[in-house]
């Protein structure tokens, strides 16, 4: 919790969180008692160096070699090349004594014994995929790197400017047989064979765990930057309103109460609701798939992966995107470091390509779907082990005969099962085309792209719809409150279908009437139903003024006192006085040698 | 620091190299790009450009290597010593206006003369009398004094009228009091104010005898010549560090009852007469609001380059970097795939590329407008306008409609030019993948600086009622039965000859259809605006919503005509070879049924295209173009012509040395890595050892 008030990457974080975790849940017994103790006891500190120059999401290309040498009994950590240099690990540059190094792991290919071969013949070295080991780095005492590492800071990012993320290179750097982490799968010392105990998808079980971390971390985050938005632009005021009778006595409009601002702000508090649901909805799953992998069962690891992808991609991009709008929204000062959105802005922008890019890792979605409907197709009978696969069986047979849910009735309700149903039929049908054109098309992949992404966006929005929908059902608030939580959800799934109209018409989900008659209702739940509560709704998720660190969204209102507070008294550039004349070397007053200076730091 | 071992400078990257791999790229197509280069920005400007270039790489002020490295005071010590370096490189040289225009593009970095150079001058000129350009806009040429622009509050931006500094007249001894009544009145984001400006054009309510008559401009002395100390009840200061522009000192001012001479009110069009106390208004106010036009054209003639640079680095960087195999590769083929074979990059790289040139083309046609105007508006200068702006929202100016077209379509293509070149930044930005977070990627400190311009000078959503407010008042005209007079009033009554037979376009088929397809939908909502309006008497605060989607669908018309004016040209066959002439085509369809594509409800909601069509120009056409245009992307973004030097970016560079370069970067010219730190958290000890001040100097 402090770290999280103090809202600065710090130079530990990895040490909490990717190096504890893979410890934990891939180190065996005795890996495990040897480093957690010392880990508790911060006498090491550590990083986890995955990424490359040259490889991100595709860690099977990573080049690092880790070369067993059945000999000496120790791997050798080399890298053949410039690309194969680590790069952007956190805490590596300057911080951690330790790091995770995940390596292409090489073994003597194990041979018939043949009579041609000399026996003192260079062994044939196969590669078992990238693997993590535990490596000091850094001298206890000197805190230099060790001989045959060389290892620093990457220099300056959009963001993060807090965190020394790291580059790192070895060459013929030896570690012992136990740096390898060996729960899952490891080297026999004796007989130097690969064995294996267990999915090798496990590797990935961190970067799942993490991703399910940045799903909730998403929606705090897009929490910030909406309730900087709301009750600055229920402050500021700008124009008198046009129809107005008396515009001389009137005051300027609340910005908030434009349709302009609205359409852009409250969508995106609505969808912090929306993600608040899904995160608790993404741990709960978490949590039973490390019980049944725990269990020895890695049966669930495909949907937890899957899911995993497509709702990071999703909610990172809401969120990336939600703090530039409510930036924008704004206007100048939104542009100001009084705004609290600077930082967090550029912090945050990592995210959409950081732990899988939001691109590429919709393929994994899209793949997991083709795969349930085609067992769904091809085996249409069978008792569906899931919800997914009972609902694309349930979808095969109404494909032909369902007509478009009405989402609105006659009497101009909402009926909230229908618009779930919507998000899950226009999903289903996009998961069908999709079958279509790869399994019974053959098209190719690559060309399918750009539709697979779409897929995996309007599947991860349906995962989003229902678990609002299901935790409006299970609530347990009380009665005004829950209604305006249905008014939320009504505005989330709305204004969701609003910008997509297209694929929810072309694939009969919703009838061009209905979605005709969307945006007005989205404009009228605005202005009717949620204008009035939203600074209580932003109030609600409490985030302390410490934590915003904006004048633009100060609980207290006291945006202009706060803004001239900033620029006026904490501003260091103003205890400067600058000569302005342009024939004068003389930059700063008094200051004779300042050109020297300047010039001798570029 | 220790030094770089000599086994790491033996590395390279795996292969294949960028080098090599740009090199095929280059040699995969034979699009002229000297030719394509010199067609988009003339020979006469090239060879400007890389004459300036020559003379900025050589001098050592002018380094870039530790920009993405300083801390905010560093950097802004360096900007004013460039600042002054450029003025007197602009002296020795005698640098035109165009010349300095290019430098500072080459330099590309907000400097502290910044508002002297543009606003300050330009105001001083366009406003002053003869008398008062010959005492200010003199010495200022000269910089003999240094201003800055001071319009904008804490508490106003976008309405000019609401601003809360006052200049009260003084008959007793003819003097005007300046004064801040509220901390909201402070003058705020004023560039250029913060530490470098000893003077300021500042807007305040000019106020006699109790009644207000408006914002108006008045030059005040704010800081000594000789001390640059704030002079007596003058309160100035930088606002602090912001997104982006942090070279430049954006400042803060308040007074206290300063008072200043009768002249030091601008006077052109209006003016206090000091023997009878009443205020004057000479002539047509709408010169003034030329200034901002001005603004909003050069806006969108910028908007194409600015894009460019961020689509130039990631297109390059995508064809050296390879992540994946191919998963329809034959086994034969080895190595992973270039990302900017993805198609999902090429849809978001590629469409980018082709708005490049779109809004190259577009920005060029609307400074032709905006010089049109100019030389018509010289000639009948005091017959226009009255000056009441804003007072309903129907009321326009009875002026020419040269102005009134003019004036639209600045607004609307600002908000649509900027906010592509915006968001397409971050775009590139994200293709480059997690490398493209660091500085050294070249796009996010780009981006950063640019994205002020979304909102300054009209933001960009504000702004599209402008051009709402002008359709309306065009389809009424055309709903009385008027002749059209200009193209917009063409459009309109085209639309209404055939609302009731209705429109088929063949989008997919002939390229002039795809025009037509996009005026239609502009006149559909332009006409369902008007009843929404005029009919149901909606309130237009409850249209605001509409009118943005109005704006924007007008100025993707404009943009999408301009471009097809563009390819009909004479100069362009003239000046192009056939084969690049078929790729510019290529490029104007991929940019239009993209678009078209992405605004698909409201293009078949007007009936201007059919939901086959749409399917269509998304499974197929646009797939297609994406294919046929791949081979030529590098070829494409060379024609910008960025130097290296300009660009500062590891990802983007020429050669395609981007791993080598990004390493270098790192360990050489990195201080951080000067610095050992103690890593346990008990001890009180932070750095062990700190050789940065060392490091700086040692480069």
């Amino acid at each position: 919790m402090a770290d999280y008030l103090v809202d600065e990457m710090s130079p530990y974080h990895l040490q909490m969180s990717m190096f504890v975790t893979t410890i934990r849940e891939q180190g065996d017994e005795a890996q495990r008692n040897h480093w957690l103790p010392q880990i508790e006891a911060w006498k090491i500190i550590g990083a986890y160096a995955q990424t490359e120059q040259g490889h991100g999401s595709n860690v099977r290309g990573l080049e690092l070699q880790a070369r067993w040498d059945p000999k000496k009994k120790e791997f050798e950590l080399h890298s053949p090349t410039l690309t194969a240099s680590k790069w952007w690990n956190g805490a590596l540059g300057r911080t951690a004594t330790h790091a995770i190094v995940v390596a292409q792991l090489l073994l003597p290919q194990i041979q018939t014994p043949s009579i041609d071969a000399a026996d003192d013949a260079e062994p044939r070295y196969v590669s078992h995929g990238p693997h993590p080991f535990v490596v000091r780095i850094r001298d206890q005492d000197t805190h230099q790197p060790l001989p045959g590492i060389v290892v620093g800071d990457i220099g300056p990012k959009y963001g993060y400017t807090s965190m020394d993320n790291g580059y790192m290179l070895f060459n013929h750097f030896r570690v012992p047989h136990a740096a390898m982490l060996a729960r899952y799968s490891r080297v026999d010392p004796e007989t130097s064979a690969f064995q294996r105990t267990g999915s090798s998808a496990v590797v990935y079980g961190s970067l799942t765990n993490v991703r399910a971390n940045i799903i909730m971390h998403a929606r705090l985050v897009l929490a910030r930057a909406v309730t900087i938005a709301v009750r600055y632009c229920s402050i500021r005021r700008q124009f008198k309103d046009r129809d107005a009778l008396d515009t001389e006595s009137i005051p300027e409009t609340v910005v908030l109460d434009y349709p302009t601002v609205m359409i852009r702000v409250l969508p995106l508090l609505a969808t912090t609701f929306a993600l608040h649901y899904t995160g608790e909805a993404m741990y709960e799953l978490y949590r039973r798939s490390r019980e049944s992998i725990e269990g020895g069962d890695f049966g669930s690891l495909a949907e937890l992966h899957s899911t995993s992808s497509g709702l990071k991609s999703l909610c990172t991009m809401y969120a990336a995107d939600g703090i530039e709008i409510c930036r924008r929204a704004m206007g100048g000062h939104g542009f100001g470091g009084g705004s609290g959105l600077v930082q967090i802005n550029a912090d945050y922008l990592s995210k959409p390509t950081v732990e899988g890019d939001n691109w590429m890792i919709t393929q994994q979605v899209s793949n997991y779907l083709i795969k349930k409907m085609t067992a769904a197709v091809e085996e249409p009978h069978m008792e569906s082990k899931d919800a997914l696969s009972d609902h694309f069986r349930r979808y095969l047979k109404q494909r032909t005969t369902a007509r478009p849910q009405e989402v609105i009735t006659s009497n101009g309700t909402i009926d909230d099962t229908a618009l779930v149903e919507a998000f899950k039929w226009r999903a289903a049908t996009l998961s069908y085309q999709a079958y279509q054109q790869r399994i019974v098309q053959k098209q190719r992949w690559n060309t399918l792209l750009i539709s697979l992404h779409k897929l995996s966006r309007a599947y991860s929005e349906s995962i989003l719809v229902t678990n609002f929908h299901s935790a409006l059902q299970n609530s347990p608030l009380s009665e005004p409150t829950r209604s305006t939580m249905r008014d939320l959800f009504h505005l989330y799934a709305l204004h969701t279908i609003d910008s997509d109209a297209r694929t929810f018409q072309t694939t009969g989900a919703l009838s061009a009437v209905v979605l005709d008659a969307i945006p007005d209702r989205v404009l009228d739940i605005m202005t009717q139903k949620v204008r009035p509560h939203a600074v209580k709704l932003v109030d609600s998720w409490a985030i302390p003024d410490y934590l915003l660190d904006s004048a633009l969204g100060r609980y207290d209102g006291k945006v202009y006192e706060e803004l001239f507070q900033k620029a006026h008294r904490e501003n260091p550039l103003n205890r400067v006085t600058f000569n302005v004349d342009w024939r004068s070397s003389e930059i700063v007053k008094g200051d004779k040698d300042s050109e020297a200076r300047i010039l001798a730091k570029l | 620091m220790a030094p770089t071992p000599q086994w790491v400078k033996e590395l390279k990257p795996s292969g294949p190299q960028g080098h090599e791999l740009l090199k095929q790229e280059r040699a995969k197509s034979k699009l002229p790009v000297e030719q394509l280069s010199q067609f988009l920005f003339t020979r006469g400007g090239l060879e400007r450009k890389h004459g300036i270039l020559a003379i900025l790489e050589k001098e050592k002020v002018f380094y870039k290597s530790q920009n993405y490295f300083a801390g905010r005071v560093d950097r802004f010590e360096t900007a004013l010593a460039r600042a002054k370096r450029l003025r007197q490189l602009t002296v020795q040289h005698g640098w035109s206006v165009e010349d300095f225009r290019a430098a500072t593009e080459l330099i590309s970095e907000p400097g502290p003369y910044g508002l002297h150079e543009s606003m300050f001058l330009i105001t001083l000129r366009d406003q002053g009398t003869p008398q008062q350009r010959e005492k200010f806009y003199k010495p200022a040429l000269n910089y003999e004094i240094i201003g800055c622009y001071a319009q904008t509050e804490l508490g106003h931006g976008s309405n000019v009228r609401g601003l809360e500094t006052t200049a009260t007249w003084n008959a007793e001894d003819q003097t005007f009091t300046i004064h801040s009544p509220h901390l909201t009145a402070s003058k705020w984001w004023i560039g250029s104010l913060g530490r470098t400006a000893n003077h300021a054009v500042v807007m305040a309510q000019l106020v006699i005898a109790g009644r207000s008559h408006g914002p108006h401009p008045f030059v005040v002395q704010i800081r000594d010549l000789k001390t640059h100390e704030p002079l007596e009840n003058i309160h100035i200061g930088d606002i602090g560090p912001k997104f982006g522009y942090n070279t430049m000192d954006n400042g803060f001012l308040l007074f206290n009852n300063v008072k200043i001479p009768h002249f030091n009110m601008l006077a052109r069009f209006s003016s206090v007469d000091p023997q009878t106390n009443r205020y004057m208004r000479p002539s047509s106010p709408s010169l003034v609001y030329g200034t901002l036009t001005w603004v909003r054209s050069t806006i969108v003639m910028q908007a194409g380059g600015v894009l460019a640079r961020g689509v130039t680095i990631a297109t390059r960087y995508c064809a050296v970097r390879r992540q994946f195999q191919d998963r329809d590769a034959p086994e034969w083929e080895k190595g992973e795939n270039q990302v900017l074979n993805y198609t999902m990059v090429q849809i978001r790289l590629l469409t980018l590329l082709a708005a490049t040139y779109a809004l190259h083309f577009t920005g060029k046609g609307m400074m032709q407008l905006y010089e049109t105007n100019q030389n018509k508006m010289s000639q009948d200068v005091g017959q226009v306008g009255s000056a009441q702006r804003g007072a309903g929202p129907e009321e326009t100016h009875s002026g020419s409609d040269l102005l009134a077209d003019l004036h639209a379509t600045s607004c609307g293509l600002k908000s649509l030019a900027s906010t592509i070149a915006a968001e397409g930044l971050e775009t590139c930005r994200r293709a480059c993948g997690g490398h493209g977070y660091s500085s050294f990627s070249g796009i996010g400190p780009w981006f950063a600086d640019y994205l002020p311009t979304t909102t300054w000078e009209g933001d960009n959503y504000m702004l599209s009622q402008q051009v709402a407010r002008y359709l309306l008042k065009s389809a009424r005209s055309v709903m009385k039965g008027e002749k059209p007079t200009n193209d917009t009033t063409q459009i309109l009554s085209n639309f209404l000859a055939k609302s009731d037979i209705g429109a088929a376009f063949d989008v997919l088929g002939r390229d002039e259809d795809i025009v037509a397809a996009f005026a239609w939908r502009t006149a559909f909502l332009t006409f369902e605006a008007l009843k929404h309006r005029d009919e149901q008497k909606k309130a237009w605060n409850d249209l605001l919503v509409d009118f943005y989607r109005l704006s924007r669908a007008h100025s993707q018309y404009l943009v999408v005509k301009n471009f097809y004016e563009t390819l009909q040209s004479p100069s362009l066959t003239a000046e192009l070879d056939p084969e690049t002439v078929t790729v510019m085509y290529k490029l104007f369809r991929l940019h239009s049924l993209h678009t078209l594509e992405n605004e698909a409800s409201e293009f078949y909601t007007s009936s201007a295209v059919t939901v086959r069509q749409i399917q269509l120009a998304r499974t197929s056409a646009v797939m297609r173009l994406l294919e046929e245009l791949r081979p030529h992307a590098v070829r494409l973004v060379d024609a910008w012509d960025f130097p290296d030097w300009q660009l500062d970016s590891s990802l983007g560079r020429y050669d395609g040395k981007v791993y080598e370069d990004m390493f270098y970067r790192a360990s050489e010219q990195n201080p951080l890595n000067a610095i050992t730190v103690d890593p346990y958290p008990d001890s009180p000890v932070l750095f062990k050892k700190n050789d940065s001040a060392q490091f700086k100097s040692k480069l």
